[in-house]
């Protein structure tokens, strides 16, 4: 009975958020958190949350006039990274055929498509480690990779590698592990351990390699699937980090298979050969 | 200049974690001593030439393999394809020097008559070849088991084949047993200068190979264009 | 009548209290709401949950979705280093606060 109120009351809430301009990142956070607290306390959500339009106004009201760093989205910056007329072919096979793409400052872009559609090797391309058949890519700024496998190695510790990308970005031995770490706590990670990278479970390296990515705070950020491995509050820090990483200005790009968190993103380029080529910026409403 | 002393203190660390490649460089060398002390001491040396250099390369292969998928974004994130290369190659050759320390010392104690001091110039020259060599099988051959067979191919070559063919100088490590027999059979002095040659040769050889190829591999390819864009 | 005017107090300090337990030991919401219902600083979560955005907007704490064992993803609170340095100035001025209301309350108290 109670659950089935409370499931009702927190459809209304979400309706209620978006009607009160809250970004839809953030509306669903909050919708989990209330449920997360019904399903502990096994209250019923009018008895504790109120009417779901008070509560509603008392979230946007805490939030401020769209400072918070979930705040809707901001006029985006210069365009960081252009891809113009892409294409390329492995044997006969056609798997990147005139593809465009821009991202700006500020702006998230998913590659999404089966797989073998191509969403790494444009990647690939975009930071200039493989060559295409045709088309060009325009840069402004650094770039930050994180390979979907193999960009670590098994016998440094997570430090070793902050202090190697760190060097490689100019930054001190201090400056890159504090940096490191700190950008690892932030995905729910405590990189002080000394642990090889080896030994490190498959979601923990993926967050090395994410991190390792970031460092020294490049303007554009091309991640192949940087979260596999991860469970799902990882994965919800994991995109936590990207908006604010994309509120601070950067560029960023991530090849995903899973479309669940397309929402949340700017622009969606499907690469699925029978989908149009070119990604419109979308942006679906909440649930 | 901090960034190729990085790469080098790394590849040093990554090869000191690497336990079984540490038994293996320690041992393999006396192994191959100690089947041929026995024989004419021209062999044993010559053997424990070769057992250096082959560690060495086996190493500098392992090193190679280890950092062919993380040096596109190294290179992404501020390394020149040469700090890459000659940082690695510091790091194998500082490796190299110091094993050849305590195996120069074996030989000069336990063989009468030997000139020690060729004895060090062969190992150090074998140590310069093996480390660009196993860094160039690392960067042509996808995996470290084909890599470890080139290797294998090699060394075995090496062993059997007669060493006044003109074919056997094609050999990486011929510098060896040329200064080698200089330094057992007390002959003129062009067999040291021939191996000198030889080995530094080799060397100057296969690290401009390595460079080559690891400059072409990490090049930015020119469809990629930095500058503001509109 | 009683009940409200506590609840008119507690709204002034209710952040404080929630940024203390916090700082005490990094918590999920319905943790927090136990700790101050114990505390005897009850509130309705439709109160507790704004207070945190709030207080993570300003920086004061950090939050982080985290599994824990067989339940659902938590969003976990922690305090920040603004958020000590806020806490503890602002303990102080309560504390100067409190005394300040005890002498005058103490005067008809006693009289």
């Amino acid at each position: 009975m109670i659950e089935a109120h409370n499931n009702q009351w927190l459809a209304a809430l979400a309706v209620e958020l978006r009607r009160c301009g809250v970004a839809p990142d953030l509306a669903h956070h909050v919708v989990h958190e209330v449920a997360t607290h019904l399903r502990d306390s096994g209250e019923a959500a009018s008895q504790v949350f109120g009417t779901p339009a008070a509560y509603a106004a008392a979230v946007a009201d805490s939030l401020g006039p769209s400072t918070g760093i979930y705040q809707a989205r901001r006029p985006t910056g210069q365009v960081r990274l252009a891809v113009r007329g892409v294409s390329k072919r492995y044997g006969r096979r056609s798997v990147l055929r005139n593809v465009d793409l821009t991202v700006r400052a500020g702006e998230i872009a998913a590659i999404v498509g089966a797989n073998g559609c191509g969403k790494s090797t444009l990647l690939r391309i975009c930071a200039g480690i493989l060559s295409p058949d045709s088309g060009e890519v325009f840069i402004d700024g650094r770039i930050g990779y994180c390979p979907q496998e193999g960009g670590t190695y098994d016998f440094l510790l997570p430090d070793e590698h902050f202090v190697l990308v760190g060097a490689g970005r100019g930054m001190s031995r201090d400056q890159a592990v504090s940096d490191g770490r700190r950008q690892a706590g932030h995905l729910g990670w405590d990189a002080r351990e000394r642990v090889l990278a080896r030994h490190l479970s498959g979601g923990t390296r993926q967050k090395l390699n994410l991190v390792m990515s970031s460092l020294g705070d490049p303007e554009i950020l091309l991640l192949d699937e940087p979260y596999q491995g991860f469970d799902r509050g990882t994965y919800l820090d994991f995109w936590d980090q990207l908006w604010e990483w994309r509120n601070a200005g950067r560029a960023i790009v991530v090849v995903t298979h899973l479309l669940n968190h397309l929402d949340r993103v700017d622009t969606v380029l499907d690469l699925t050969p029978s989908a149009p080529v070119t990604g419109v910026g979308q942006r679906r409403a909440e649930p | 200049m901090t960034k190729l002393y990085t790469v080098a203190e790394m590849t040093g660390r990554e090869i000191f974690r690497r336990r079984g490649v540490l038994v293996l460089l320690l041992t393999l060398p006396l192994a191959f001593y100690l089947a041929r002390r026995t024989d004419h001491s021209g062999q044993a040396v010559r053997f424990v030439l070769l057992g250096v250099s082959w560690a060495v390369s086996v190493v500098a292969l392992f090193a190679g393999s280890a950092s062919r998928a993380i040096e596109p974004r190294l290179r992404l994130s501020g390394y020149r394809s040469h700090q890459l290369y000659l940082g690695r190659l510091a790091a194998l050759w500082g490796i190299g020097a110091v094993l050849s320390v305590p195996y120069t010392l074996l030989v000069a104690v336990d063989q009468d008559a030997v000139r020690s001091g060729a004895v060090a110039v062969a190992m150090l020259l074998g140590v310069a070849v093996a480390a660009p060599l196993g860094l160039l099988l690392s960067a042509v051959l996808p995996r470290e088991l084909e890599g470890t067979l080139a290797l294998l191919i090699v060394i075995g070559l090496q062993m059997i084949i007669d060493p006044s063919a003109t074919v056997a100088r094609s050999l990486p490590f011929w510098s060896s047993r040329e200064i080698a027999t200089y330094a057992v059979d007390h002959v003129d002095s062009g067999y040291l200068e021939r191996g000198v040659l030889h080995g530094l040769g080799f060397m100057i050889g296969l690290t401009v190979l390595v460079a080559v190829i690891s400059t072409l591999r990490l090049r930015r390819r020119p469809h990629l264009r930095v500058m503001p864009i509109q | 009548m009683e009940q409200e005017r506590r609840s008119q107090w507690l709204r002034g300090v209710l952040d404080l209290c929630v940024l203390a337990m916090v700082a005490e030991q990094e918590s999920y919401g319905y943790q927090l709401a136990q700790r101050l219902e114990r505390a005897g600083l009850g509130v309705p979560g439709g109160t507790l949950y704004p207070v945190l955005l709030r207080l993570q907007r300003t920086g004061l704490v950090e939050a982080q979705w985290r599994e824990s064992g067989s339940g659902p993803a938590r969003k976990y609170y922690r305090i920040t280093a603004a958020g000590v340095r806020m806490l503890r100035q602002a303990s102080l001025e309560w504390t100067e606060f409190v005394g300040q209301v005890e002498l005058v309350l103490r005067k008809v108290a006693t009289r």
